[in-house]
């Protein structure tokens, strides 16, 4: 079964079109990187998929039901989540507050009346919250401020919230930008993990190409909007129109 | 991986915080993170304040009853700006509403006080749900100004067109309360234990309604909805990303707020019997984003004392023979310098002193008093030359900087 199915997917921004009829299928368990220069439409594909951004037209499926009109919130619901390319977390509260609030939206759905119950009376929550800090290894830091927190941490934090729910896709948005060598290392040893432990499926957005060839079963390579390359990253490395795009593009 | 050490230091230093704190710094702590001991420490706190407020600082009971009254107010204002984040600039709609509802109610359907505060809110709450879901459609200052315009709105609609159920400018004087459960005189006097500490029923009332307020802000802020508010204020983008229906969790955020300004309002028409139009001017709205401000965004109490001195300069201070007068530039300096020196408000700088205090208290069980009495002296030193260095970098600052 397509976890995730665009049919001509397309946005326009007045006269500029950021996303040109994208076709794209991405099986149950799929590592899938999506590639290209900049300005090549990237963002704003993992912008519609997300439901950030309403297409001029086209269709997005997920699981096999379509997700045009829906809010952000319920396609996370449904079992897409996010990841975003700035370390995105609850700053001034602790590591286990941060972890909470993605329990609670695991646990309890987007939303329920329950504001006369006790916290403390989810012990569901705070054990799904405990567990998400141990699988991203910030459980001895869950009594501090998430803001005092190095920048790796902050990301696999930030990975912790997305993955909590058990999505049965994770789109990222560029996971090891700003990192130093090791903590780069480190976050992709971990997205490998989560990958094989949860059979994940996921969309990965990234510059570092070390990376892409590293962790991705299937490449896409995205040129103004349109898809120019598809295939093993072996195939798109020795792609000629991929190696014009990325090379070549400078004298036009 | 690099954080394996660290953590284990992290775990080392915690153990040892925790031995050297135990004793007394350790109960009180626990004490006061227990849900009952909010609820009691505030029992002992109005049971205590008119008593302590009319013999030692001027206060009278009726503004003591005032203040909590406000304090309702405010405290549930700062789920609102405090936690979740949203700057409200109109709940004199609901406080002035609820107080209209309760006015009108009283004189045509029932005077039972109980019924009254029912019907208060409920006006409240549904005001709420109407101007919160028109309002929450747009963030900050847009969120801010439309709020303003319902305020204002109202104040309009209640000074003319609905004049003949508001009764226009003079306010509403038609307000009849009955006695409490049919039985007590509500703005009568006390029975005798309770005479040693406050001399009027009404007080009594209010004070038990400010109780249950309390608890029920701090339940709510240990709910659920507590975090999920305060994530919305950090970060409301990933909120939404967790799976949260971030737009409805604000709008109940807005209608909670205003239910407290609703019981307050309700109480304000029964203490005293009378609506003026003012209470639904947008002044009203002003008042009590200074109140909660002043008293300490994001936290249970710091409202309540926000409401509690801002009612202090605006009631006694403008009384004294010679700064009376200036009573409103009074209270434009407290309030700067309050939020100069401590930005989390009066409560924030109590919670700092708390801080402090236990940080000295530790410090000298672990290196004796000799050590602490002296490393209190260097600090105090150290603080008087920062303060002269800023004071004489001023004219420096202020004239271009050849000082430097």
């Amino acid at each position: 079964m397509k976890v995730l199915k665009t049919e001509q997917l397309t946005k326009q921004f007045g006269g500029l079109t950021a996303v040109d009829e994208v076709d794209l299928e991405i099986e149950q368990g799929e590592g899938v990187s999506l590639i290209g220069p900049n300005g090549a439409g990237k963002s704003t594909f993992i912008n519609l998929v997300t439901r950030r951004l309403e297409p001029s037209y086209g269709e997005i499926a997920f699981q096999g039901n379509s997700i045009i009109g829906m809010d952000p919130h319920e396609v996370v619901q449904r079992g897409m989540s996010k990841s975003f390319q700035t370390a995105s977390i609850f700053p001034e509260l602790t590591v286990k507050e941060n972890a909470t609030i993605a329990a609670l939206a695991a646990e309890h759905g987007s939303f329920r009346f329950n504001f006369f119950r006790n916290q403390n009376s989810y012990p569901a929550v705070d054990e799904l919250a405990n567990e998400v800090l141990e699988s991203v290894g910030l459980y001895d830091e869950r009594e501090n401020q998430a803001d005092s927190l190095d920048y790796g941490n902050k990301r696999r934090l930030e990975l912790g919230i997305a993955l909590a729910a058990e999505p049965d896709m994770l789109l990222m948005d560029e996971p090891t930008a700003g990192m130093s060598p090791d903590e780069t290392k480190s976050t992709v040893d971990l997205i490998k993990r989560v990958k094989e432990e949860l059979d994940l499926t996921f969309l990965l957005v990234e510059h570092d190409m070390e990376i892409v060839f590293d962790i991705s079963d299937r490449i896409v390579v995205l040129n103004r909007g349109s898809v120019i390359a598809e295939g093993t990253p072996t195939e798109v490395q020795n792609d000629p129109a991929v190696q014009e795009a990325y090379l070549g593009g400078v004298e036009e | 991986m690099s954080d394996e050490p660290r953590n284990a230091t992290a775990t080392a230093a915690t153990d040892a915080d925790a031995e050297v704190t135990g004793g007394f710094a350790d109960r009180w702590a626990s004490f006061r993170d227990r849900e009952i001991s909010t609820v009691l420490l505030t029992v002992v706190g109005v049971a205590v304040f008119p008593f302590l407020f009319n013999n030692f600082l001027d206060g009278y009971t009726q503004l003591a009853t005032l203040m909590l009254i406000y304090g309702i107010f405010a405290v549930g204002f700062d789920i609102l700006l405090g936690y979740t984040g949203l700057l409200s600039f109109g709940h004199a709609v609901f406080f002035g509403g609820a107080a209209y509802a309760a006015g009108i109610f009283s004189a045509s359907v029932s005077s039972s006080p109980l019924l009254v505060l029912f019907a208060g809110t409920a006006f409240a709450v549904l005001m709420a749900w109407i101007v919160g879901f028109l309002s929450l459609r747009r963030g900050g200052i847009y969120f801010a100004i439309l709020t303003l315009t319902f305020g204002q709105m109202s104040f309009y609609l209640a000074a003319s067109p609905l004049a003949f159920l508001t009764n226009g400018e003079n306010g509403f004087t038609s307000v009849d309360i009955g006695h409490l459960l049919g039985v007590i005189d509500i703005h009568g006097g006390v029975p005798f234990p309770l005479t040693m500490l406050v001399d009027n029923m009404l007080y009594v009332f209010v004070a038990v309604v400010t109780v249950l307020s309390v608890a029920m802000a701090n339940r709510i802020l240990h709910s659920p909805y507590g975090t999920v508010f305060r994530a919305i204020r950090e970060n409301e983008r990933r909120a939404e990303f967790v799976g949260l229906d971030v737009w409805r969790y604000k709008l109940m955020a807005f209608i909670i707020s205003a239910a407290f300004a609703g019981i307050a309002g309700s109480l304000f028409t029964i203490e005293g019997n009378y609506v003026p139009l003012q209470s639904l001017y947008w002044t009203e709205s002003g008042r009590i984003v200074i109140m909660t401000v002043l008293g300490g965004v994001g936290s249970l109490f710091g409202p309540l004392f926000g409401a509690g001195l801002y009612l202090y300069i605006e009631n006694i201070v403008s009384g004294f023979e010679t700064l009376g007068p200036f009573w409103h530039l009074i209270l434009g300096i407290v309030f700067v310098v309050a939020v100069i020196l401590f930005p989390n408000g009066i409560w924030g700088g109590v919670e700092y002193g708390q801080d402090r205090t236990m940080a000295a208290i530790r410090f000298t069980r672990e290196n004796g008093i000799k050590a602490a009495l002296r490393y209190a002296l260097d600090l105090t030193v150290q603080k008087v030359k920062a303060v002269i260095q800023k004071i004489r970098s001023v004219p420096a600052r202020l004239f271009g900087g050849e000082g430097k």
